[in-house]
Order: C-alpha cells, then sequence, then structure tokens
C-alpha cells in the first residue's frame, strides 16, 4: 500500500479518514454470524491501545465499522476484533480471510480507566457481544491479576448457540483468578447451565461496596443491571458503562454518535454511569 | 500549528477603492485565483464560482446554502482508492470567499473549531486555510433574519478583509496579511476619516433592522432550553408536523454533521470514500443496525430529533463556541416545508412556556 502523503504522525496534514493495513492472521467462527479475527498490522508495529479503545475496521469499496478490542495489550504479536455480520460493511469484512488485509484506524476514544480499577475489587458484566470488547479488560486483569482484587465475570447470551469465546470460557470455569458465572435467556438440550437474564446471577455472589463494575452489552441489558447494583447501594462513580453508538468517523465530527452533548467516539465509549445518568439519551 | 485559526483580526489597514474600480479590481482576481461569491439565481442567490465580475451581487439579502460549501463540498472525497493502494484526496484551491455577510463569518467561525477541536480535519482545514474571506456589509436584510438579536457576544473572527458600501466607494478593512495581498489586484487609497466614520455608521445602523428577534440573551435560552429538555408533549407539539426532511440541517451554516460511503469505479478495482452532508432530523441517523435485520434507533420519535437540533443551535456547543452556534441567517425558516423550523418561534414559545 502506498501512502500519498509522506508527513504523519502529531501535526500531520493527513486525511483523519486515512487507514492502517492490517493483515488478517487468524480467524474463527464461533457462532453463525461472528468472526473472530487476529491482525498483525503490515507495517510491522504494535498496536498502542487500552482495554475499552475501539478502532474503525472496513474494506475500501465497503466503508468501516467501530469495532472494541477483543484483546488485552497485555498479550502482544497482534490484537483481536470480532465482527458480527449485519450489513453491508460487516460482510465484507466476514468474507476476508487470513492473509486477507483489512483496513483500520485507531486506536480511538477513551477505555477503561485502569488506575480507577487498580487494588479494587471488580465485577465485569457481559452481554452478548459485550463479551468482545469487555475480553480485553479480563485478560489484561488476568495478566496483572496481582494489581487487582477479587475479580468476578458475569457472562449471558440469548441461547447456547451464541455463546463466544468457548477456549476462555472452559478455561475461567477452572481458573481460581476468575470467578465466573454464566448464563443463557434460552436453554437448549445441549445445555446444562444456568437459565435466566444476567441480573439473575447477582445473587450467586457476594459483592462488596467498593467493588468497581464494568457494564456492557445490549441497551436493554444496562437498566436491570443496574437496578441490581442500586440495591447493592454501589456508587454510580464506581460503575463504568460501555456504550454503542453510531460511531461513524470516530473522531468526534460526524454527530452521528452524539449523546445529547456528548460525543460517545471520543468522550467515550467508556463512561461512569455517574456521567451519562443525567444524559436523557445514554440509556 | 494552526495559529492563523487562533488568531484575532484586527484591522491592519484601512483602504478606501472606488465604485468603478471594483469591477476591474474583482476581474484582476478572477485572473488570478478561484473567485467565489454571491449570484442571483431564479430570484434568491446562492455562492457560486464568479465568471464575471458583473455577476457579483454584494446587495443580496441572504444565499440559499451558507458558504460553508466552499469547505465543507456537499460531497467530498475523502480516499482514493486503486486495488491494495489507498491514496487521500486532500487538494486545496487557492480561493477569494467574496461578500460574506458578518453572521456567516461567525458560522464558519464556528465550524472552524468545530473542525479543529479534538483531532485537526484537514480535509476541511485545508481549504479553509487557502480561502481569503471578504466580508461585506449587509445591504438588504432577508424577511426571517434575526443575526442583529442571537449571540450578540459572539464576534465575527475569521475574515481577511471587511467591505462597506458608502456613498461613491468601499472601505475596504484589512484584517490580515492575506487580505492585505488581495489590494495588489486593485487600485486603493488610504481612507479619508470621514469615509471611516461613513462605514461605521452604516454597519451601525443595519442593526436593529430585522423584522423578527429574540427576547432573551443567549445565556438565559441555554438555561431554559436545556430545562425545557424533558418536556415531551411542548416538543411533541413544536414538531408535530416535522416531515424529518433535514432541510433545516442542510441550510444552517453551523451544521456539519456527515455521512461517509464508499463507492466503486466502472472498473471493479477503484474507487472513492467519499463524505455526504448529513441532517441529523433524518430518521436513520442515530440508528444501528442489529443481528437479524433489527435495529435500535437512539433519537427514534421525530420530536426527540427536533429537540436535538434546537439544543444543538441553543446549549450543547455554547461553552465550546463562545456563544449559541445559531447565527440569525433564518434559512432554517425558509427552507422548512412544514414552515415549524424558526428558531426565534421555537425559542419565544419554550421561553413563554417555561417562564
Amino acid at each position: 500500500m502506498s501512502r500519498s502523503c509522506a508527513d504523519s504522525g502529531n501535526g500531520s496534514r493527513e486525511s483523519l479518514f486515512f487507514p492502517r493495513e492490517a493483515t488478517i492472521i487468524r480467524v474463527s467462527q464461533p457462532t453463525e454470524n461472528e468472526r473472530h479475527f487476529s491482525l498483525k498490522l503490515v507495517d510491522g508495529g504494535e498496536m498502542d491501545f487500552e482495554p475499552g479503545q475501539f478502532l474503525e475496521v472496513g474494506v475500501m469499496g465497503f466503508g468501516e465499522v467501530p469495532t472494541g478490542f477483543a484483546s488485552s495489550p497485555t498479550r502482544t504479536g497482534g490484537f483481536d476484533i470480532v465482527v458480527r455480520r449485519v450489513g453491508r460493511v460487516s460482510t465484507a469484512i466476514d468474507s476476508k480471510g487470513v492473509g486477507d488485509s483489512l483496513m483500520i484506524r485507531g486506536p480511538l476514544g477513551h477505555g477503561f480507566d485502569l488506575d480507577a480499577l487498580r487494588g479494587h475489587d471488580v465485577l465485569i458484566v457481559a452481554g452478548g457481544l459485550g463479551l468482545c470488547p469487555t475480553r480485553s479488560l479480563i485478560q489484561y486483569i488476568l495478566d496483572r491479576r496481582g494489581e487487582f482484587g477479587c475479580f468476578t465475570l458475569f457472562y449471558g447470551a440469548r441461547d447456547p448457540q451464541q455463546l463466544l469465546f468457548s477456549e476462555d470460557r472452559a478455561g475461567w470455569r477452572v481458573s481460581h483468578a476468575v470467578e465466573y458465572h454464566e448464563t443463557v435467556d434460552k436453554a437448549d438440550s445441549t445445555w446444562a447451565g444456568n437459565v435466566g437474564v444476567i441480573p439473575t446471577l447477582f445473587r450467586r455472589v457476594q459483592l462488596t461496596l467498593e467493588t468497581r463494575v464494568v457494564i456492557c452489552g445490549p441497551p436493554v441489558m444496562f437498566k436491570y443491571v443496574i437496578a441490581e447494583l442500586d440495591a447493592l447501594s454501589i456508587p454510580h462513580e464506581h460503575i463504568y458503562v460501555d456504550l454503542e453508538r453510531r460511531m461513524k468517523c470516530g473522531v468526534g465530527k460526524c454527530g452521528h454518535c452524539q449523546i445529547n452533548d456528548t460525543y460517545c467516539c471520543t468522550d467515550g465509549p467508556v463512561f461512569t454511569f455517574a456521567q451519562i445518568q443525567t444524559l436523557a439519551e445514554a440509556i | 500549528m494552526l495559529a492563523w485559526l487562533e488568531r484575532r483580526w484586527e484591522t491592519v489597514r484601512v483602504l478606501f477603492i472606488e465604485y468603478d474600480d471594483l469591477v476591474p479590481f474583482v476581474e484582476a482576481m478572477i485572473a488570478a485565483r478561484r473567485v467565489v461569491g454571491p449570484v442571483a439565481k431564479r430570484g434568491e442567490f446562492t455562492y457560486e464560482e464568479v465568471g464575471s465580475a458583473g455577476d457579483l451581487r454584494l446587495d443580496f439579502d441572504v444565499t440559499i446554502l451558507p458558504p460553508k460549501k466552499v469547505f465543507i463540498p456537499t460531497a467530498q472525497d475523502l480516499l482514493r482508492f486503486d486495488g491494495g493502494t489507498v491514496e487521500h484526496c486532500i487538494d486545496p484551491v487557492e480561493t477569494v470567499l467574496f461578500g460574506v455577510h458578518f453572521y456567516d463569518v461567525k458560522g464558519i467561525d464556528m465550524t472552524d473549531v468545530l473542525f479543529r477541536e479534538s483531532k485537526a480535519d484537514w480535509d476541511y482545514l485545508a481549504q479553509r486555510e487557502a480561502t481569503t474571506i471578504v466580508a461585506s456589509n449587509i445591504q438588504s436584510v432577508s424577511p426571517k433574519a434575526f443575526w442583529d438579536s442571537v449571540g450578540t457576544e459572539v464576534k465575527p473572527e475569521g475574515h481577511d478583509v471587511f467591505l462597506t458600501k458608502i456613498e461613491g466607494g468601499y472601505v475596504f478593512e484589512t484584517r490580515t496579511e492575506k487580505g492585505e495581498a488581495l489590494t495588489a489586484h486593485g487600485v486603493f487609497r488610504e481612507a479619508a476619516a470621514s469615509e471611516i466614520e461613513a462605514a461605521r455608521k452604516v454597519n451601525a445602523a443595519v442593526m436593529g433592522t430585522c423584522a423578527r428577534r429574540l427576547e432573551h440573551p443567549s445565556v438565559e435560552i441555554a438555561k431554559k432550553m436545556q430545562e425545557a429538555f424533558g418536556d415531551e408533549h411542548l416538543w411533541q407539539r413544536l414538531a408535530e408536523r416535522c416531515f424529518s426532511c433535514g432541510a433545516c440541517n442542510i441550510v444552517c451554516p453551523t451544521c456539519c454533521c456527515f455521512d461517509v460511503q464508499d463507492h466503486w469505479n466502472l472498473d471493479q478495482s477503484s474507487g472513492c470514500r467519499t463524505r455526504y452532508w448529513d441532517a441529523c432530523l433524518t430518521r436513520e441517523f442515530a440508528a444501528i443496525t442489529l443481528a437479524g435485520g433489527g435495529s435500535e434507533n437512539f433519537r427514534e420519535q421525530k420530536c426527540a430529533r427536533f429537540r436535538h437540533r434546537l439544543m444543538r443551535k441553543t446549549a450543547y456547543l455554547n461553552e465550546m463556541l463562545g456563544g449559541p452556534a445559531c447565527t440569525g441567517c433564518g434559512r432554517c425558516a425558509s427552507a422548512c416545508p412544514a414552515d415549524i423550523a424558526d428558531p426565534v418561534r421555537i425559542i419565544n414559545t419554550v421561553m413563554e412556556v417555561r417562564a
């Protein structure tokens, strides 16, 4: 790939929309609609990002979609994303295989405040595809386990066919580093685990008032999970939400991801619940 | 890096050009570079590339579209691709934007901030930097205008020359080096004190001539608008006849939201990534696609979209811009097919209801 503008880095007059090329080094298909890609930058550099940040992933001629990092920066040699096939762009990405290129822009936005989480008990609540951006933080905590207190993870999916990262989950189930609970809304004959929506998992654990909580999942999940946390009197400053919006440009210009006066792409996508609870359009 | 955007103008020189010398001056500029200015079009005015100085209509009241289109083309290629090659498309054209009313200068100041803040967008800034702006006094007032009562604490900044028509010619105040450079194309002399005073009077006299006006200062309006946010009945009533067409966004000098689309050339190997003007009043603006053909629309109700535009214009951006993101041009009021977009009517209604 050629660059028409040699100037790059700070002070660059290059287009904000100019992408970098990344090669697909691994692909797997955890569910019918989702593909899990491991990527490596073609220029040989490491992606310098924080858990919770996102990137715009695209194919020239089709477009870009915003996608959270699904791996931790503590794991070098590439980075992961998961793309759900829903439209024109994600279908184009879905058709790519090992050795093919994707065009990316990022890292973008603000991720999880790791300094605020360090030294505290952490609960991550992930629903559906929400496990992808939170997997970045899960791996980070597991890789630096000593820096965090008790670590609890809730994961819920619509049905057993939608569950992601089966290898990871097998490890979490037997790990002493994380207290892992999973559930599905609707079971099938293959399922012997918990059945019920995510909030039902709260009765299985004892959380301290000092727990820091991270929530990522479909919009409908947030209010039910926050109701459980309110019942435990966990302060809203200690609740982190990772929001999904139409982050088209990713750089605070195009207007599509605005929540009242807040740009999800540059002010977020991770916010404390205290920050957004007064924004009428947030949840 | 962006020192030219940080400037607060001050007058460099106050010059005078005779009425009969203006046409040769504009002709000389046209010979040297692209000149864009207000011209007549089917009984209205639009900014177009000026082919002949005689076409320039400095007596315009307001143009259909604001001059933002010079820096934000309605369709702007961002990237060109061919096979595995990707190139950017930043290719500014030296331009003189000749004849911009002060309210549109304020609009340009605001888009300057929006494209500069957070991350500098050179697909906008490069053309902005390559453009010399000649502001001109208002000779006729549009019936929907209210620029003399909105955001009066915000002064127009981003122009290089201010031109005022007085008896016998024009007072030509240069504000920047770029403005000074234009004087090479014409015959100018120092303005006399009486001419400077005449120009001051002309510009002072036009204030207070708008037929429509806001009755409250912008700080008070911003506060009341925020307070009225949750009044669903009010917004439903105000937006009842909205077609969600987005015309109010398209004609607004400070609306600059965009969509990005890729398209292929006929060879099926090359193409462009292009941005297009977008409008937050349209139904799908904040919608995302979900699996299984579903979607989640974060501003599904038309009253929520209608409210979003008004909040953007009166409250959300005030801190960043130093005042409201409305310049009082009145274009939205003229463009709205349902005749419900007029900010004067909406704001005055909200102020009354919440009084």
